[in-house]
């Protein structure tokens, strides 16, 4: 049997561009992204968002997420060791297919969100049948 | 000890606190957790509070199944799984980016600490293990006869 591969650990990049006026670091989430005829899936690491605190938004084109992290988890604690810190996430995607903005579902679990995006019916790939003359 | 304390601060403030606080220690490590330290995964944030210490990791995707946290002597392993979320049909990939396979990470803890008494939680992707201190190391009132 083949070993199973080993992750590695990568440090959270920071949202970059325009700030935000509220201050404090936004870390962009690691996403998949996949595509099938009927619609577009989007995956998000979000570790420490639930689903009362995570937004998604389309407009013209562009989808928008947005998950806050809560820190009371952090009340009452000293740091004495870090690895990675703790923050907002943020990150925005210019949708080149056309999407059906009323049917668009999204779930969290285990810090997760998974969005659906379905494509407009006329968007849909048609397969043509050809006559023979 | 300075505790993160966040009564009577507004949460954003109080995130910005606790990011400048966890930015200052990763800049200068107070300890070292033994040979897999910086850069293994999970990363870890390590705290001291009241009762003992809590090791914090983000684990995004992983099931508490498909997790097992250990303890031996002041070892404290945290390994498991990450699967991929299962996908029926054919499809096409714009972007790939989350991580996904196995891992294993072994931490060296502060003396003093019961990792017998150690407890953990997974919630929104993010594990939580408290560690209370060993009996021997909390503070005793030591009585004082008179002669």
């Amino acid at each position: 049997m083949m070993p199973q591969q080993e992750i590695v650990s990568k440090e959270k990049q920071q949202v970059e561009g325009t700030e935000k006026t509220r201050a404090g670091r936004y870390f962009v989430p690691d996403v998949d992204i996949c595509e099938n005829d009927d619609a577009l899936r989007l995956w998000a690491d979000m570790p420490g968002v639930t689903e009362k605190d995570v937004e998604i938004v389309l407009k013209d084109s562009v989808l928008t997420i947005v998950g806050t992290v809560d820190a009371g988890i952090y009340d009452q604690l000293a740091p004495v060791y870090t690895e990675y810190n703790v923050g907002n996430y943020y990150r925005q995607f210019t949708l080149n297919e056309q999407v059906d903005s009323s049917r668009i579902k999204a779930r969290m679990r285990n810090g997760v969100i998974e969005v659906e995006l379905p494509k407009r019916e006329q968007a849909k790939p048609r397969k043509i049948e050809v006559q023979a003359a | 000890m300075a505790l993160i304390r966040f009564q009577d601060i507004d949460p954003v403030r109080h995130l910005l606190a606790l990011q400048q606080e966890l930015e200052r220690f990763q800049r200068n490590p107070g300890l070292s957790l033994g040979p897999s330290g910086y850069g293994a995964f999970p990363p870890v944030n390590l705290f001291e509070g009241r009762e003992g210490m809590i090791a914090i990791a983000e684990l995004p995707g992983v099931e508490s199944e498909a997790l097992k946290v250990a303890g031996q002597g002041r070892t404290l392993t945290i390994s498991g799984e990450r699967r991929r979320e299962t996908q029926t049909d054919s499809v096409g990939y714009h972007r790939r980016e989350r991580p996904f396979g196995e891992f294993s990470r072994s931490l060296q803890l502060p003396e003093n600490l019961d990792l017998t008494q150690a407890k953990a939680s997974l919630a929104a992707g993010v594990l939580t293990i408290r560690i209370p201190k060993a009996e021997s190391a909390k503070p005793r009132q030591i009585s004082v006869e008179s002669r």
